[in-house]
């Protein structure tokens, strides 16, 4: 079970969210959902551009910071947006690795519901923390 | 007087507040705000926080300063300068902003709101066209890496020399156009990979071209006006803001990893990881310095590139060359940026985040024909209650570092914003009141609803009492593309 939710009194002139899981993974699934609907609606991008990614860090809040941060920057270099990411986070020892697949189309304004240009993921109030049995993490984008 | 902050704040003068060093540990110097008292009780808990952070960086010279449309930012606050010591003091890119350069240019016409009226909805779908915004999009340049290098070093030389532009624009934007000392070599490739294709891109959340008029009763300063080639009388105008996209954003979030690393080889501490930063004279330092000028020189070519694609449109829909339309610059000025600067203490480093140089009369380094009248500073409002041109003073370079405000400062959030209003609704609305828009993402025009900004007029009033800039004249939107 992962969620997300906007946050409105965070960041007056940007965006943040709260992302939380039942499991790492899962938290990476809602903030990825997270940022995706913060750049378009998925439902209206098609899956036509496909990319692997692959890190490996040993603290899990970079993890997530490097994986956001590869989003938004794959939707400038490749001028895309997206409508999923199928992803697996694994830790080994005092490492995590993160591999994902990134699935999404060229931006096209005539049939995709588009909504922020991110420039940046921020370290601006940015955590991920356990509590209990559940995953949070809390992010602040630059539009 | 109920602020949002324990701390205490004096009053200097009506527009002039000081938060004095014994409010915080670490304090080098005193905080200075410009504000009216109304404003300052509207500014967020963030701008004391943040200005007061900033007056804790190693080598800060005089004052922390914050302008009177401050708000809360990434380390700085937004409208935020400071000026550090270039031997002893430190670079920041949260003190520059994400965006480098973004900045305001302002473009004449010849044409008068009675020329225009007929054909708005014309026009305003060729700007759109021409002028690509919004998630993703790309311009009509197509670069290689070399290419790129030379937009990185050259600025808006680099676009003058392929044909986008004319050569006296040059003289009207801020350092030519072109900052010396741009080194491609401490670009990142991701950074590049973000901005090869980004050239005459607006991009969106607050950036935007408008269609303005100038009307006689909203210039105050006739003879200034008529100067920098503002006539009144219903006179056309453009307006573009934006920066340097992506491109500048990866420059400085590389930056602020390689800084965080920096801060303690060199022993720094500052009290927000935003804060990063590292001695102006470092190596890191001076790689930062030349990487964020090639951000800047890139972010003028981008305004550079737009402004050719808008007198296309404007020459395309009056079937008139863009020269015969008077299509003139009147200036381009950035507001997120670091440079050096000489004042009573010798060579700073200053920084302005949404904040504006202003340098008055006689400047040697405004040319000729602005040496009367000071450097034109334009200050972008909301997109439905109007923009401002005025001009620098020496009051502001006795003062605040040559500087003043950038534009009215959001009071709302975006989540807010578009929870009080839908984009096609204020769409709508600001037809309704003579104001066309066209705009990529309807939730993102929500976000930049008026009331979701401070009122421009109360700002402005603001600097042109406290002296650090005299107005000249009121542009009032009539179409505005978004992002």
């Amino acid at each position: 079970m992962h969620s997300y939710q906007f946050l409105d009194d965070i960041a007056v002139a940007d965006l943040a969210f709260k992302a939380e899981g039942d499991s790492v993974e899962e938290l990476f699934h809602a903030a990825t959902e997270a940022l995706l609907e913060t750049l378009a609606d998925p439902a209206t991008v098609a899956m036509t551009w496909e990319r692997r990614i692959e890190h490996v860090c040993g603290a899990l809040d970079e993890l997530l910071f490097e994986w956001l941060s590869d989003l938004v920057y794959w939707k400038d270099a490749a001028g895309v947006v997206f409508h999923e990411a199928d992803l697996s986070v694994v830790q080994k020892g005092t490492t995590w690795t993160l591999a994902a697949v990134l699935r999404g189309a060229p931006v096209d304004q005539t049939t995709q519901i588009l909504h922020n240009d991110v420039k940046g993921v921020t370290k601006h109030l940015y955590e991920v923390k356990q509590q209990g049995m559940r995953w949070y993490a809390q992010v602040v984008v630059d539009v | 007087m109920k602020l949002n902050t324990d701390m205490r704040v004096n009053r200097v003068t009506d527009e002039v507040w000081e938060i004095p060093v014994t409010e915080k540990a670490g304090m080098l110097v005193p905080a200075r705000i410009y504000a009216t008292p109304g404003i300052l009780q509207t500014m967020d808990r963030g701008v004391f926080d943040q200005v007061t952070n900033v007056a804790c960086l190693p080598g800060i010279a005089r004052y922390a300063l914050c302008m009177p449309d401050g708000h809360w930012g990434y380390g700085f606050p937004i409208g935020g300068v400071a000026a550090f010591d270039t031997r002893s003091g430190i670079i920041s890119p949260g003190g520059v902003g994400y965006d480098v350069n973004c900045g305001m240019r302002l473009i004449r016409t010849d044409l008068t709101l009675e020329d225009v009226q007929p054909k708005l909805d014309r026009l305003m779908t060729e700007l759109f066209r021409r002028v690509p915004a919004g998630v993703g999009a790309a311009g009509f340049i197509r670069l290689n890496r070399g290419s790129f290098e030379g937009v990185m070093t050259r600025g808006a030389r680099w676009c003058i020399e392929e044909g986008y532009g004319w050569h006296r624009d040059l003289a009207h934007i801020e350092e030519g156009g072109c900052i010396a000392g741009a080194d491609p070599s401490n670009v990142s490739d991701h950074a590049v990979g973000r901005g090869i294709n980004q050239l005459g891109t607006l991009g969106s959340g607050n950036h935007y071209l408008e269609v303005q008029v100038v009307s006689n009763d909203r210039v105050f300063d006739p003879e200034t006006a008529t100067a920098l080639g503002i006539t009144g009388q219903d006179q056309i105008v453009v307006m573009v803001h934006c920066g340097s996209r992506g491109f500048g954003h990866q420059v400085a979030s590389d930056y602020l990893k390689i800084f965080e690393k920096a801060m303690r080889r060199h022993g720094i501490s500052v009290k927000d990881p935003q804060l990063a930063c590292a001695p102006f004279r470092s190596p890191e330092g001076q790689d930062y310095f030349s990487a964020m000028n090639c951000a800047a020189n890139t972010a003028f070519a981008n305004r550079q590139v737009i402004t050719h694609q808008i007198r296309e449109a404007f020459a395309a829909v009056f079937g008139l060359s863009a020269e015969g339309l008077g299509m003139e610059l009147v200036y381009d000025v950035a507001h997120n940026i670091a440079k050096v600067e000489r004042y009573a203490e010798g060579d700073l480093l200053v920084h302005r985040k949404g904040s504006t140089r202003a340098f008055g009369p006689g400047s040697q380094d405004l040319p000729w024909d602005f040496q009367k009248t000071g450097q034109p500073v334009i200050c972008g409002g909301s997109m439905e209650t109007g923009s401002y041109l005025l001009v620098g003073t020496d009051r502001a370079v006795t003062e605040t570092f040559g500087s003043t405000m950038h534009g009215s400062g959001r009071t709302m959030s975006r989540a807010q914003a578009k929870k009080a209003i839908r984009g096609e609704q204020l769409q709508q609305e600001m037809k309704q009141r003579g104001i066309l828009v066209k705009a990529v993402s309807m939730s993102g025009l929500a976000e930049e609803a008026g009331f979701a900004y401070k009122n421009i007029s109360d700002v402005v009033e603001t600097v042109d009492r406290a002296g650090i800039t005299k107005k000249v004249a009121e542009l009032r939107p009539i179409g505005n593309i978004k992002g």
